[in-house]
């Protein structure tokens, strides 16, 4: 289907009632305005070579807008030899557009950093993980603070393969990231960790759907958004397992923290399991600053502004406890320190 | 030992949480070298003497003053209080998660010496520390508390308390839930403090005194020092319990 034979999704539908279609759209929702191409580039390990498959999922709005829209599109095959690889995307100009590929054929942690001033940026990620191999991917967004972001990513985990998927939104005025992931083959895991942090009228959407539509397949998602000021996060997950899908293990926790009275956080996990033998759970918390904690740091000589501080670091931090690969780990914990240093000193 | 100058004066006290009071005319002076032993019964308010000093902000003082190094403490805020060199060992220390232990005890310690902490200089420092508590290194690169067994917490509280070297050490049932090794590993430590601090330790058990000399034990009732003696005093507690000593009766 075409974007133009499309209607305008409903408030009703989950993934679209707290970031409605019109207000991601980076013009008017009948246009589809002309784009520049995100630039894609290597800072460290791999290569990228121009092209990438489309894989348009002609019933979701937003990936059919993206689709249309063009833009740059990029292709990154793992090879022997580069166990971490940095690539960058710099969106600029009023509207930017890319879709990156990844393809996992080795052990492999691929780090992309998003940053640019684009008034609107619109990034489409699609990765497979082979069999047998262990993936990770984190994304770091770090558009100009003004920007709108349209992120959706689509993964395919083939059996045994390992995916560890780390997420860090710290850039961007209105960011809606719709990420999808779907089990090949049994024996297969999925770790996916996302810290957000929101100050001023930041709108952080994150809708997150892992499909179990085999068996013997495990998921975890982590999500904690700190929000402050007038801050708005959104968490929506949608977990399914599939008929048949019998021992399966998935588990969604939403955890926010609410550093203002004006700031907000939905937190929406929702389950749909076809199977009988399988262990699924969820579950949302949402809180100011736990006063014992913050008294034990002011008991050791740090001042209220710096042990607050610490604790939505810790908080953040703490977001990426499941993941495993280091370096994915480490990136993520190094970018989020550097972004709260200059943050929460302003 | 620098014994005799006054580190702290309590006189009066009387201490009130949501409008019930708990402290009711709580009397006590600590000089530098001393260790004095607070003991009572649960709900004596043991506990809410240590936050009251150290400036827990749900206590309220009705009557009295707390007195630090000659000054009305009532208004310093809790990181004053520990910038000033007042150290609470909690009873129960807070969970952190995602807060290494490592940074925070950087952190902690560039807070209270207002000074950057020089990073060799700090790392033997804390070494040091770690050994005479016998505490392995990959403690510093977990989180604070979190996933801590009850006898992890407490040296890492005496491991602070030794960093920070305070003029005030207050501990709150730091003996609870340790083994006898860790006993004498936590007495250590405080032993170490207490000859250039004021040492206020609250406890259920003279069995920590085996390893700590105090200087003064005092039983405290219903918010208030009802007896104070010297150590035998909490051999007597041991032996007879609380029931010989009446609680005060008010005027």
């Amino acid at each position: 289907m075409k974007y133009a034979d499309m209607a305008v999704p409903s408030r009703a539908l989950h993934l679209w009632r707290y970031t409605p279609w019109a207000r991601i759209h980076p013009s008017n929702v009948e246009e589809v305005p002309e784009a520049n191409g995100v630039r894609f580039k290597v800072v460290e390990g791999g290569e990228l070579v121009d092209g990438a498959p489309r894989i348009v999922d002609t019933s979701d709005i937003g990936r059919v807008f993206l689709s249309e829209l063009g833009g740059a599109a990029m292709t990154f095959q793992s090879s022997e030899g580069h166990d971490v690889v940095h690539l960058q995307a710099i969106a600029s100009g009023h509207v930017a557009v890319g879709h990156l590929h990844l393809s996992l054929n080795h052990d492999v942690a691929v780090i992309l950093h998003l940053s640019g001033e684009a008034d609107w940026c619109g990034l489409h990620i699609t990765g497979e993980v082979a069999a047998n191999v262990r993936g990770a991917f984190g994304f770091v967004n770090e558009l100009a603070s003004n920007g709108k972001l349209l992120h959706c990513e689509d993964w395919s985990i083939a059996r045994d393969a390992t995916l560890e998927l780390g997420g860090l939104s710290i850039g961007g005025f209105r960011c809606k990231s719709d990420i999808r992931s779907r089990f090949q083959g049994s024996g297969a895991a999925l770790t996916q960790a996302i810290s957000a942090h929101g100050t001023q009228q930041r709108h952080i959407d994150h809708h997150i759907e892992i499909h179990h539509d085999v068996p013997h397949t495990d998921s975890s998602l982590n999500i904690h958004a700190a929000c402050d000021d007038q801050c708005h996060a959104i968490g929506t997950g949608l977990l399914t397992i599939a008929k048949g899908a019998n021992h399966c293990d998935a588990g969604q926790v939403f955890k926010n923290l609410l550093l203002s009275e004006k700031a907000r956080a939905e937190s929406i996990p929702e389950l749909e399991v076809l199977a009988d033998e399988v262990a699924a759970a969820h579950g949302a918390a949402s809180a100011p600053v736990n006063p014992d904690q913050l008294h034990y740091l002011m008991s050791r000589g740090l001042d209220e502004e710096t042990a607050v501080a610490l604790l939505i670091e810790g908080f953040m931090h703490d977001g990426f406890s499941t993941l495993e690969n280091q370096a994915l780990v480490d990136e993520m914990r190094t970018r989020l320190t550097v972004h709260l240093e200059c943050e929460l000193k302003r | 030992m620098a014994m005799g100058d006054e580190i702290l004066r309590v006189e009066n006290l009387h201490v009130s949480v949501d409008e019930t009071p708990i402290l009711n005319g709580m009397s006590l002076t600590i000089n530098r070298g001393e260790i004095h032993v607070i003991m009572g019964r649960n709900g004596a308010g043991k506990s809410t003497l240590a936050s009251v000093i150290m400036g827990h902000p749900a206590y309220e003082i009705t009557e009295g003053s707390i007195q630090y190094m000659g000054t009305n403490i009532e208004e310093m805020s809790v990181f004053e209080r520990a910038r000033a060199g007042m150290f609470l060992s909690f009873q129960y220390p807070a969970v952190i998660p995602g807060v290494q232990v490592g940074t925070f005890l950087k952190k902690s310690v560039q807070s209270v010496r207002d000074e950057p902490v020089k990073g060799r200089e700090f790392r033997k420092e804390l070494n040091a520390a770690m050994q005479t508590l016998e505490m392995q290194k990959s403690v510093l690169s977990r989180y604070v508390n979190d996933g801590f067994s009850g006898g992890e917490k407490k040296r890492l509280e005496i491991l602070q308390m030794l960093l920070l070297k305070p003029t005030l050490a207050l501990l709150d049932e730091t003996d609870s839930g340790l083994d006898i090794d860790a006993l004498r590993i936590v007495a250590k430590g405080i032993n170490s403090v207490a000859p250039e601090a004021g040492c206020l330790i609250i406890t259920h058990y003279q069995r920590l005194l085996d390893h700590v000399q105090p200087h003064f034990v005092h039983v405290m009732i219903d918010g208030a020092i009802v007896e104070s003696g010297g150590p035998e005093l909490a051999l007597k507690l041991e032996e007879q319990g609380y029931d010989w000593l009446e609680a005060p009766k008010e005027a």
